[in-house]
């Protein structure tokens, strides 16, 4: 066994040089899903973190063709762009939407539960920063309880809890559905690369740590998005169909108090508050458990189905022949 | 750009667009930190006397360089086979996977290394061109071949003059067979031979060689070890049956079986005590270990003390001797006195003090004494300034007395092990060498040591040490044949894997890839190249890299 490493495809598509932040979770976000799709690949990037990052005019870092769209409409743009490709005939230019937690939860929700229910033929990538970042770190609906932004100030930190994309979009039946990490780079781009031969819509949250919106030195990047995952704030894990739950990693499960107190968002909690907050993670994960017990239990059979390999081949199948996406 | 020149508005796209890359924009100017790969000191190095390169060399096994990783060891300890076997790996203290789970087995793998290369004739060729000067080194032990060998490797003609029959000294003559085989000693001195060191046996200096011989030498090592067995001073020390530990495996390790009763006390907690009770075993009878501390105190390696009591070896502790009985001149019991622990004493162990009226009796028929051992300088022709019963050295092995240095167990080593005589020798020649005036003593760098909480532990998941191959406790006992047994190949891999690498990078590549700024890549050589015109100073390699070869360093600030 040995150390733990990691196998990424070599090519870099991202170039250095481009605007965020030292230490910034959604740039390595943005790498790894150019990695994992390669050249042939359209993004579509909404008002988020990354219409700064990518460059001012005439510039850009993504090394693949980039379209700047507006807050709310980067899953309709997606949409779009895919369509118009099949118009010319192109079925394998992989469209992607990068966008932040705001442009996802928020203010792109709408366009996003419309593609997501006609199933449209792409990949939305959402990197959760769990602020309105860019614009100076106000909240958003994907702020975790208690955490401090510009809005929600020290003496009345955020009361409500996270919003729960991934049973919202579970529920929209979308064929592919997964969570993943900066911190498990092998893990993101294996779900990215299955997520590129799966037809219909495809959605990954990825947990993207921000060290100026959350207070914190921008080396411990990677640090805190593995304690997130590890002490069960974020699990790793993939949806087929929005019923098949399967977790990918086994978090370890260390105390939720480590992952707060590394954070100057989290510093004005009380003990009391780091319980609620623990007691929250806890009855999540007990639920997760269920539905991950349940998944077992119906879907045994199609577990060989299900296997990467079989995917692989069906769509590349799919692909050569130029069949068109089955919208149901 | 170039081609696209607007010169109306109609000319112009609907939209704005980018055609050119970030690369252009020099990001790197808002950094105040600079990472860069600065490797330190393991600190398994620091803790081996010898200053053997463990890191470099498990690199090197890793990778299947069997014979590159043997001429690693050697530049440091020409007697990797015998080491690996009888040192007390301190190293392994050390080993900052210790607090982690357990231990990296440093001295099976360099056994193993050691043993892979048995049959090897190819041994490393150093670039040192050869001298004219001669060396005399007295003693053939562990010091004296290191010494020889070191300076055989610099290119001057090392000569050892040996008193014994075979050279080897207490590694041939003090470990019993079961611990260190003699075929392995026995290549190990061919090949520091082969670098053109000669060894005269026989050849006792004070005896049937005169001292004045050595006065047609350029310099001098006096590493003659510590053979003489320190005395009981109790009554009746000198009846028949009585031996001192060294004695005993003396005569053993000569093909001579020493008479021993049934009734068989070894008194002393040292690793001789230990050898000459386990040999007892061997000759089939029972045996008894008396110490006056307790367990926790024995200076014997802890390994040796289990596997001596998995055999069948009884201790017994806090309890010294008072008189040892006989009649007609044969010992028939030992007369013992119960102890307790007082006060630490100048080693730091709790110092044992009698019980009044605990004496007791033991019926006994063989007493072997290895209370400690001292040197024998009688030889010498002429008074050395000496520091208790050893010849004073300085820190530069040097006696004093113009061209004669000395160390080893005789000298530097008073807790007489292999690897600290092995040290000297190393050291000894370095000395040597800058007093003949070839070449200035050089003052390594002081390289930082790595510490066990700098190492990134998420990288590195819980493995348990390797198993080592062991002969059954019945059988081992039949027999003088070597109880452990080397790893295997598929055991040295995985247990190379579980090091840490403190310090040393093994290019794992974690640094790249968790680069924000896409600003480290690699070059034609594998070698890691930073892009310090995007690097951000983010910090996230030097934070995320598994064995602290990273840095952060500031950037000095250019003020307009």
């Amino acid at each position: 066994m040995g150390q733990i490493k990691y196998h990424l495809p070599p090519e870099e598509i991202l170039s250095p040089g481009h605007f965020a932040c030292p230490g910034c979770g959604g740039t390595l976000t943005m790498r790894y899903v150019l990695k994992a799709l390669g050249r042939k690949t359209v993004v579509v990037i909404p008002a988020c973190c990354w219409s700064v990052i990518d460059g001012p005019v005439p510039y850009s870092a993504a090394g693949v063709p980039v379209f700047h769209t507006a807050f709310e409409t980067a899953a309709s743009t997606a949409s779009g762009i895919k369509a118009g490709l099949e118009m010319q005939g192109d079925y394998e230019t992989t469209v992607v939407a990068v966008a932040g937690d705001g442009g996802t939860f928020d203010i792109g929700f709408q366009a996003l539960s419309g593609a997501a229910e006609r199933n449209e033929d792409f990949i939305y990538v959402c990197y959760d920063n769990e602020a309105y970042m860019n614009t100076g770190i106000q909240r958003s609906s994907a702020t975790p309880y208690g955490a401090w932004t510009t809005t929600t100030p020290t003496d009345s930190p955020k009361a409500e809890k996270k919003k729960d994309i991934i049973q919202i979009l579970a529920a929209h039946h979308i064929p592919y559905l997964a969570t993943a990490s900066v911190a498990y780079p092998d893990d993101m781009i294996a779900k990215i690369q299955k997520a590129k031969v799966i037809r219909g819509m495809r959605f990954i949250h990825v947990f993207s740590p921000c060290p100026p919106g959350w207070k914190f030195e921008p080396e411990d990047s990677i640090k805190i998005s593995r304690m997130a995952i590890e002490s069960r704030v974020f699990p790793l894990l993939e949806v087929y169909d929005g019923t098949d739950y399967r977790l990918t990693h086994e978090p370890t499960g260390g105390p939720v108090r480590d992952y707060l107190k590394m954070q100057g968002r989290f510093r004005h909690l009380k003990e009391a508050d780091i319980e609620v907050i623990q007691k929250n993670v806890d009855e999540e994960w007990e639920g997760l458990k269920g539905k991950l017990a349940y998944s077992m239990k119906v879907h045994k059979s199609n577990n060989s189905v299900r296997s990467q390999d079989k995917d692989v081949s069906l769509a590349k199948a799919q692909s050569r022949k130029g069949i068109k996406r089955n919208v149901r | 750009m170039g081609q696209y020149k607007f010169t109306t508005v109609e000319e112009m796209p609907p939209l704005a667009f980018s055609l050119e890359s970030t690369r252009k924009i020099p990001t790197g100017s808002w950094r105040h930190v600079r990472p860069i790969y600065k490797e330190k000191t393991s600190p398994c190095e620091t803790g081996c006397p010898a200053g053997e390169k463990i890191p470099q060399y498990f690199d090197l096994v890793r990778n299947g360089k069997y014979e590159e990783a043997w001429h690693k060891i050697l530049e440091d300890n020409p007697l990797p086979g015998v080491t690996g076997r009888v040192c007390y790996h301190p190293c392994e203290g050390q080993c900052n996977r210790g607090p982690y789970d357990e231990p990296v087995a440093i001295h099976n793998i360099e056994r193993f290394v050691a043993d892979k290369n048995f049959r090897n004739k190819n041994l490393p060729r150093f670039g040192d061109l050869p001298k004219s000067e001669k060396i005399a080194i007295i003693g053939s032990g562990p010091a004296g071949l290191s010494c020889a060998y070191q300076l055989a490797r610099k290119g001057y003609r090392a000569v050892i003059y040996e008193s014994e029959h075979e050279p080897g000294g207490m590694l041939r003559y003090g470990i019993p067979h079961y611990r260190l085989p003699k075929n392995v000693l026995n290549k190990e001195i061919g090949d520091i031979e082969s670098y053109g060191v000669e060894i005269k046996v026989d050849s006792r200096i004070g005896g049937n060689v005169a001292w004045t011989e050595l006065e047609k030498y350029d310099a001098v090592f006096v590493a003659v070890g510590a053979t003489s067995s320190r005395k009981m001073e109790v009554e009746g020390e000198d009846l028949q049956g009585v031996y001192s530990g060294v004695e005993f495996l003396y005569e053993l390790n000569n093909g001579r079986k020493p008479k021993v009763g049934n009734r068989v006390v070894v008194i002393g907690g040292g690793n001789t005590a230990i050898d000459a009770a386990r040999s007892v075993l061997r000759l089939g009878k029972k045996v008894t270990i008396l110490y006056r501390r307790t367990r926790s105190e024995m200076p014997a390696v802890p390994e040796e003390v289990e596997e001596a009591e998995k055999e069948g070896v009884k201790f017994e502790f806090l309890v010294a001797p008072e008189t040892v009985g006989g009649n007609h001149g044969r010992v028939s019991k030992i007369e013992l006195v119960r102890m307790k622990l007082g006060e630490p004493d100048e080693s730091g162990r709790r110092k044992p003090v009698p019980i009044k009226d605990s004496n007791f009796t033991l019926p006994v028929d063989t007493v072997i004494s290895a209370i400690g051992e001292a040197p024998d300088l009688s030889f010498l022709p002429y008074s050395f300034l000496k520091k208790g019963v050893r010849i004073f050295v300085d820190e530069n092995y040097s006696t004093g007395v113009p061209g004669i240095f000395a160390g080893g167990d005789s000298a530097t080593n008073p807790n007489g092990t292999v690897v600290n005589a092995i040290r000297a020798g190393k050291e000894a020649a370095v000395s040597i060498d800058e007093f003949l005036g070839w070449r200035a003593k050089t003052d390594g760098a002081a390289r930082e040591v790595v510490k066990p909480e700098e190492i990134n532990t998420f990288y590195f998941p819980h493995e348990k040490r390797v198993k080592i191959p062991r002969m059954k406790v019945g059988s081992s006992i039949l027999s003088f044949k070597e109880v452990n047994k080397t790893i295997s190949d598929a055991q040295a891999l995985e247990e190379v894997d579980r090091c840490f690498s403190c310090g040393t990078c093994l290019h794992c590549d974690v640094c790249m890839t968790f680069c924000p700024d896409v600003a480290i890549s690699k070059d034609e050589s594998g070698e890691y190249v930073i892009d310090y015109d995007h690097c951000k100073g983010c910090g996230i390699c030097v934070n995320e890299c598994p064995r602290e070869a990273m840095e952060l360093v500031e950037e000095e600030t250019q003020w307009a």
